[in-house]
């Protein structure tokens, strides 16, 4: 397997929010639904401060949970770039299912509209745009560059392999396919 | 690549090249997909760099585009002015009566009671105010405004000092610099250019010190820059004239430079060192005034003379504020004494226009710089596209008007954040004009300028009100007469940078105009007939229009490619450097000043003789100041910055951008904690002017001290009065300083809990 992952660079994230609302944009999600999300982590007091953003989405885990407690295998790891998609039509729901996704997924991406019943959802990597040659949107849309996406194996060579940043902790029982260059504290 | 160069049809899938363009930062590249007659997605710029990838607010448009909340047909008000009721009507209807009241108007009071009310809320070359504007010329002219709300002060100031508006260095030259300081300067929020927040984390990366100075711990001071110096708001004038003191106390200014370039340096010097009123302006005096540790002050100071060359990049925000010139001047002054203007790597700090094809006028094109000369009969003989109004008009108070290019006597009027009083008081309260109608065209202007409560009433005293809109505004609301006008999704134009950065953008029409909404130029086009308009620019049709519009661009090479691609980026050899030719062959090539230098003391600005603006840079207090007896009641200082979501006020309403960043009143916990606020409550923020109720973010990113509610939010009152909208400029005062700068970052105000959970806490 050839697994895809994403590379973030977190020095350069000014928190613009604008890979977040280029992915609604192009997936066509309501307020709620987020598939990319930025977390902001604030420290310190006045004026000796630290700030970071991370922004990130389904880390289509190497060996993902998510996959192991859906009850009907609606979620899929496929099997030639290790991407994780969901099948909609097999997915139980939220209310019948309980969403066992979500309650397994330590980065809480399984997301779900606020409709009755209503079906997960998530970052399905833009497989269509992949498929075309073309970069995510979320990729395409960062004004910093900050975001990359290739097989995990390319963006380490390219960016190195540290795995964690501010605001993220790597989980090696579940090896999310995310690389990082993080923002230090002083 | 999928159909980008050339609108392909495929799957039933069209790819239209188009663009953002709003009264922000950037202009910016879209690609909307279209499907039926409908977007469906958009996409930006991946191509050649430099790439002109738009931010969030562009990636939302889509949800603009298609808001239920979009004017579907003119209307007409039928309740009280402000009630918010209104009837359909026809356009026929609509247009037959806007054109009967202008000209009744301007047969009873003459067209100077006509007040042109502009915005930037919907524009273009060709679109926004451009066509009414054209139109209105023709029919006798009307009164005008004078001042940008963003800018004022620091247009004053390089105007002063440069005697042009062209300076700094382009981004790309930040990569030239050694040390960067961005002084109340935040691109991360507020764009700059698409481009400039990666300039500045490139030259970060490649290890150049960046430190930014703001009394908030913004998204650039945080993620773009190495070193924070919080700041006391309006107090920065004091820090700059400070690390002046240290520059020339321990002989750190470049005087070769100075000697040979400057005028005035020795009055300066008087200044700072204290010679004539007994006050050395030290760090440890500086400290006192803007809460910066003297050391700091003294270190900043000798990091930015010593380490060459170095980029002090001077911000807008500071200078939006009573005196706010001053800053702007005092910043000026010392990228001159430390000789960093005119060469790769430094950056002459002023009005922060480095690119300079879009302001021929000035010192562009084939005109040969140097100092203007008076040229009064050419100033009283009007050109075709001038509003005869302005002619014989007084001359605008403390006006440079001796500089080209400036604001001269004869094309000002009323201040922009005076209309109020100019609308209550009239010419018998010494203002040039009684107004009678408001012509407004894509502003939100309740909302957006100083003192919405007597905006309020100033709008209620008008005969005649019409705006042309896409939204129903808390400004439309107070309309007789509210237009639908398309987006530029829906029609043809051309986005000219922000700045005048080296591209252009071809807003290729994408859809059809949403609802009965019509473009301004297909609703002046009928207005002009209406109103007897001959030989109009206007009948022609668009696509010649823009053509014209286009032509004395002289590097648009090719009107077809601009149009075709929907952008078109200027190829320049070398990062372009303001006064280069100045500093390298000053005999023939001097500062458009008078004294054909920079002008550290500028002898026009001597002529008008007024304390409150004197020739060289000072540090002045005024009376909502923080040391103003009026802080014993007010003493919490408001600041009213963009934010990362909003263009102003425009996209306040849109959803996915509401989302990111809900609307609150940043305060330190050392303030909130005095009050008994706790983050998330409920608060009222007043002062004199009103009252607005929004929830507390207690955060330590802001200095003790300081206030900060973003402007744009729409002002929504409840029946007594106070805001719960939170509009900023419910707060700030309707006044201008001596040099023009909008103090809307000069309020002071106090706040506590909200009513509404007192009584939560006592039961």
């Amino acid at each position: 397997m050839n697994q895809m992952g994403f590379y973030f660079d977190q020095t350069r994230c000014t928190g613009c929010y604008t890979c977040v609302v280029a992915c609604k944009d192009w997936n066509d999600n309501p307020v709620g639904v987020n598939w990319r999300l930025i977390k902001t982590v604030e420290n310190g007091t006045f004026p000796n401060l630290f700030l970071a953003y991370l922004s990130t989405s389904c880390h289509h885990c190497a060996d993902p949970p998510c996959v192991k407690a859906c009850p009907t295998g609606a979620i899929i790891k496929r099997k030639s770039d290790g991407i994780v998609v969901v099948n909609s039509e097999k997915c139980l729901g939220k209310k019948d299912c309980g969403s066992k996704c979500l309650k397994v997924c330590p980065w809480d991406i399984p997301q779900f509209r606020d409709e009755e019943n209503s079906k997960m959802e998530k970052c399905n990597f833009c497989v269509e745009r992949l498929e075309k040659g073309q970069q995510t949107i979320c990729v395409e849309a960062c004004p910093m560059f900050a975001l990359d996406v290739a097989p995990l194996k390319e963006l380490q060579e390219k960016y190195g392999n540290i795995c964690e940043a501010e605001g993220f902790d790597y989980l090696e029982k579940y090896k999310p396919s995310i690389i990082f260059k993080p923002k230090l504290r002083k | 690549m999928v159909g980008f160069k050339i609108a392909q049809e495929k799957d039933g899938l069209k790819i239209i090249n188009t663009g953002c363009c709003h009264d922000c930062g950037g202009r910016c590249v879209l690609r909307a997909h279209i499907k039926n007659g409908k977007i469906i997605r958009l996409e930006t710029d991946n191509e050649e760099d430099p790439q002109l990838r738009a931010c969030l607010r562009g990636r939302a448009y889509r949800q603009r585009v298609y808001s239920d909340e979009r004017l579907r047909y003119p209307l007409r008000r039928v309740g009280e002015r402000g009630e918010g009721i209104f009837e359909r009507i026809s356009w026929d209807e609509a247009l037959d009566e806007v054109a009967f009241k202008i000209k009744e108007i301007k047969k009873n009071y003459g067209n100077s009671a006509i007040l042109l009310v502009p915005g930037g809320g919907n524009q273009g070359m060709l679109h926004g105010i451009v066509s009414h504007a054209l139109m209105l010329h023709q029919i006798g002219g009307y009164t005008r405004m004078w001042g940008a709300p963003s800018y004022e002060g620091a247009l004053f100031a390089s105007m002063a000092t440069y005697g042009t508006m062209m300076t700094g260095n382009a981004r790309e030259d930040l990569l030239n610099s050694k040390f960067i300081i961005m002084w109340g300067w935040n691109p991360a929020n507020t764009v700059w250019d698409p481009g400039t927040s990666l300039w500045l984390a490139k030259a970060r990366e490649q290890g150049i010190k960046i430190v930014a100075i703001d009394p908030i711990f913004t998204d650039s001071a945080a993620i773009l820059a190495n070193d924070w110096i919080p700041i006391r708001p309006g107090t920065d004038t004091a820090m700059l004239i400070a690390m002046g003191y240290i520059i020339i106390t321990e002989n750190l200014h470049d005087q070769a430079f100075i000697e040979k370039y400057t005028v005035g340096f020795d009055k300066y010097k008087e200044y700072v060192l204290g010679i004539n009123d007994g006050e050395p302006k030290t760090p440890k005096w500086a400290e006192k005034i803007t809460s910066v540790p003297a050391s700091i002050i003294e270190n900043l100071a000798r990091e930015y003379a010593t380490i060459k060359p170095a980029a002090l990049i001077a911000g807008w925000g500071p200078a939006r504020t009573m005196f706010g010139e001053q800053y702007s001047r005092a910043a000026n002054v010392l990228c001159a004494i430390t000789g960093n203007i005119g060469i790769n790597g430094g950056y002459s700090s002023g009005f922060m226009r480095a690119y300079y094809s879009r302001e021929r006028i000035v010192t562009g094109g084939k005109k040969k710089s140097g100092p203007i000369k008076l040229e009064e009969e050419k100033l009283k003989k009007p050109r075709i596209q001038d509003n005869p109004i302005d002619f014989g008009a007084p001359p605008r108070e403390d006006s440079l008007y001796k500089l080209k290019g400036g604001t001269n006597p004869v094309n000002t009027r009323i201040h922009y954040n005076d209309y109020y009083n100019a609308i209550l008081k009239g010419k018998k309260g010494g203002y040039p004009a009684d107004i009678k109608m408001a012509y407004i065209v894509g502003t939100n202007r309740l909302n957006q300028f100083g003192n919405v409560n007597k905006g309020i009433k100033a709008l209620k005293s008008l005969d005649y009100i019409v705006i042309f809109e896409q939204f129903m505004t808390p400004t439309a609301q107070l309309a007789d007469i509210v237009l639908p006008v398309n987006t530029f999704m829906e029609r043809n134009d051309v986005a000219v940078p922000w700045l005048g950065a080296p591209y252009y953008i071809f807003l290729n029409k994408a859809i059809d105009s949403i609802y009965e909404s019509k473009s301004d130029l297909e609703i002046c086009k009928e207005l002009s007939k209406r109103l007897g308009v001959e030989q109009n620019l206007l009948d022609l049709p668009e696509d010649q229009i823009l053509r014209l519009l286009t032509a004395p661009r002289k590097d648009i090479k090719s009107y077809n490619k601009l149009k075709r691609d929907g952008f078109y980026k200027v190829k320049v050899e070398e990062p372009f450097v303001a006064f280069k030719e100045q500093i390298e062959d000053p005999e023939t090539h001097p500062f458009p000043t008078l004294s054909g230098k920079i002008e550290i003391y500028c002898e026009h600005i001597a002529e008008k003789n007024n304390p409150l603006m004197p020739p060289i840079p000072k540090y002045l207090s005024h009376e909502e100041h923080y040391d103003s007896p009026k802080a014993k009641r007010f003493p919490l200082q408001l600041l009213t910055p963009h934010n990362k979501r909003r263009t102003h006020s425009t996209l306040h309403n849109i959803p996915w951008l509401e989302e990111v960043e809900p609307h609150n009143a940043w305060i330190n916990p050392i303030d909130a904690l005095r009050r008994n606020i706790k983050d998330g409550d409920l608060i009222d923020v007043f002062n004199d002017r009103g009252r607005i109720r929004i929830p507390a973010k207690v955060t330590e990113r802001i200095l003790p001290g300081a206030v900060c509610v973003y402007q744009g939010a729409w002002y929504n009152p409840d029946k007594e009065g106070i805001d719960l909208g939170g509009c900023a400029n419910v707060l700030t005062q309707d006044s201008y300083s001596p040099g023009g700068a909008f103090p809307l970052n000069s309020s002071l105000v106090e706040i506590e809990l909200a009513s509404i959970n007192k009584k939560e806490g006592d039961l």
